[in-house]
């Protein structure tokens, strides 16, 4: 446990002294105060309903859609495929430290980082409060839940990308639309009346967002669809770490 | 036992073994049938061209690749069945040796230390040490990236050596080093063997091989070419040396004889004429006496008849174009 330990506390500590990451955590920051700032000001119906800010910023709001699937394959790039491009994959992976502790490790490190991010937007919901609003917390609570079981996902994603080679750019990318595929193919396919429908509405995202956790359900379905889907690519990503050592 | 915690068996008295290691990579053999052992207080050097096989050995017995067939252990612990306790007791130094460049070297050996287990206080006087012997005490406070390739190699040694470990694999190490670097480089391997560790490196740089291994083995395609101790590999190889004849005259008048069958029944080849010298390529053992009977039939005005000297460089050139040869006649 002391090598996971080390690595994972190492992993950390990369993201938080990477100048890039803080660019990640500005631009993240400003765009969700100013949906933040917009909605109270302008939005009506969150000004009569605060609950309401929880789809806005949780659900499929435009801001889940454009930043949530792009931004852990960012942070998860560094994760392997940038040691792979340096060649520091090869000091590590040799030094007594199995191969699915190197993947987990690394896993976590950028989960405990992401946390950082929604901490921020949690901050705005504790300033509001501050001020006296009467916040539906029950609400805001599961919306969070749901907008963090799905980073999780997109961050094992990020982790499978960024796996398959020393490429920074196929890691960010193919992070990115592996996550735009998992949450626009079941809006595309939900109406289809076959089985693949079955298949879509079963794995919409949106819905799960919207529907479930921001209106203040936590449904145990769509936690384990998370949670099972990010073991699968986390899994994926140490398969695809281990290959190396197959023998043809 | 040594500071990293972890117990060596006492059966190891072969501290890096391989047993008929193959490497295939599809059609490719990489590394065919090696075998070899270092023993405590051993350095053995390979040898060998670009491709021979040399980083791909070291990298199976680092527990990077596995061997398409064979074993290897490492004090006692097969790297296929007990990898993590192979890699314990190991250091190991890849070819291009890199740490992430915003790293300061402190920040990457404390953590290195904690990967390969070792607690905080045996962590920071392991690095205490480890940066003392290899002058890096000016540097802990540097990124690596600020570095220079001299002083990489340092702290990937200084990496390698901070458990302590009782086998060390050495990819390249006087690599982008300078003559002073190189030079204190040997000197530690020889410490390093003194204190009892068995280390097995690998190079390109003929002297440096010369002055620290105790053994050599000569790669080529991935075989073993040859292999010994350099006294060993020479007086094998002062046999095969070839003939020099210098004459007083008439070397033209001689190469014309020989070219006519005399080099055949001297069971020579006949290689080339400098001016009066004559240099011929013993194929028997009793080459070098047939020749000089026959030279003596013929009434040569020899001034010189002798071996060419052999220096580590001939040797490796000689093993390399043998090996060339009989692969060339191989080939149907």
């Amino acid at each position: 446990m002391r090598a996971f330990f080390a690595l994972w506390r190492r992993e950390v500590h990369g993201l938080l002294v990477a100048p890039f990451v803080y660019l990640l955590l500005g631009f993240w920051f400003l765009l969700n105060g100013l949906m933040f700032t917009y909605l109270l000001t302008y939005e009506r119906e969150v000004q009569q309903d605060l609950g309401l800010l929880a789809p806005y910023l949780f659900g499929s709001g435009l801001l889940v859609w454009l930043l949530l699937p792009t931004f852990p394959p960012l942070l998860t790039l560094r994760l392997l495929a940038e040691e792979r491009r340096i060649g520091t994959l090869e000091p590590l992976l040799t030094a007594p430290i199995g191969d699915a502790a190197v993947v987990i490790a690394k896993y976590l490190a950028a989960c405990v980082f992401f946390l950082i991010f929604w901490g921020g937007v949690a901050a705005l919901f504790l300033l509001l409060a501050a001020f006296g609003a009467p916040l539906p917390w029950g609400t805001v609570a599961a919306g969070m839940c749901g907008a963090l079981l799905c980073s999780l996902l997109f961050l094992a994603t990020g982790l499978w990308a960024s796996s398959w080679g020393g490429n920074l750019l196929l890691a960010a990318g193919g992070g990115a639309a592996l996550n735009y595929l998992l949450l626009f193919l079941p809006v595309l396919f939900e109406h289809d009346e076959g089985w693949l429908g079955a298949v879509a509405r079963a794995a919409h995202i949106p819905n799960m967002l919207d529907r479930g956790f921001s209106a203040g359900l936590i449904d145990s379905y769509a936690v384990t669809y998370f949670l099972a889907l990010a073991a699968l690519f986390v899994y994926l990503a140490w398969v695809r770490l281990v290959s190396r050592r197959w023998v043809p | 036992m040594p500071d990293g915690g972890f117990p060596v068996p006492q059966t190891a008295s072969k501290m890096i073994r391989a047993d008929r290691l193959t490497k295939r990579f599809g059609p490719l053999v990489a590394v065919q049938d090696l075998s070899f052992e270092v023993v405590p207080g051993e350095v053995l050097g390979f040898l060998g061209p670009n491709g021979a096989g040399k980083s791909t050995t070291l990298r199976i017995l680092s527990g990077w690749w596995p061997a398409s067939s064979g074993a290897a252990s490492i004090a006692g612990h097969d790297l296929a069945r007990d990898s993590l306790r192979a890699r314990r007791q190991l250091g190991y130094l890849p070819e291009s040796f890199m740490a992430a460049p915003e790293l300061r070297v402190v920040e990457y050996l404390r953590f290195r230390a904690r990967l390969k287990g070792l607690d905080r206080r045996t962590a920071r006087t392991r690095l205490g040490a480890v940066a003392e012997r290899l002058g890096l005490q000016e540097r802990l406070r540097q990124p690596f990236g600020a570095l220079s390739k001299g002083f990489r190699q340092r702290v990937g040694l200084a990496d390698a050596l901070l458990a302590d470990p009782p086998a060390l694999l050495l990819d390249e190490p006087f690599g982008g080093l300078d003559p002073l670097q190189r030079q204190d480089f040997r000197k530690l391997l020889r410490v390093l063997a003194a204190e009892g560790k068995a280390v097995l490196f690998s190079s390109h740089v003929l002297p440096e091989v010369e002055d620290v291994a105790d053994r050599l083995i000569v790669l080529l395609h991935g075989r073993s070419a040859a292999s010994g101790t350099l006294a060993e590999l020479s007086a094998h190889l002062a046999r095969e040396a070839p003939l020099r004849v210098r004459l007083a005259g008439g070397a033209e008048a001689l190469e014309a004889a020989l070219q006519e069958g005399g080099a055949a029944a001297c069971r020579c080849a006949l290689l080339s004429r400098r001016g009066q010298e004559l240099w011929l390529r013993p194929e028997a053992e009793d080459a070098a006496r047939r020749l000089f009977r026959w030279l003596a039939g013929r009434d040569a005005a020899v001034l010189e008849f002798g071996r060419a000297p052999v220096g580590l460089e001939e040797m490796f050139r000689h093993v390399i174009e043998s090996g060339e040869r009989a692969a060339a006649e191989t080939v149907p």
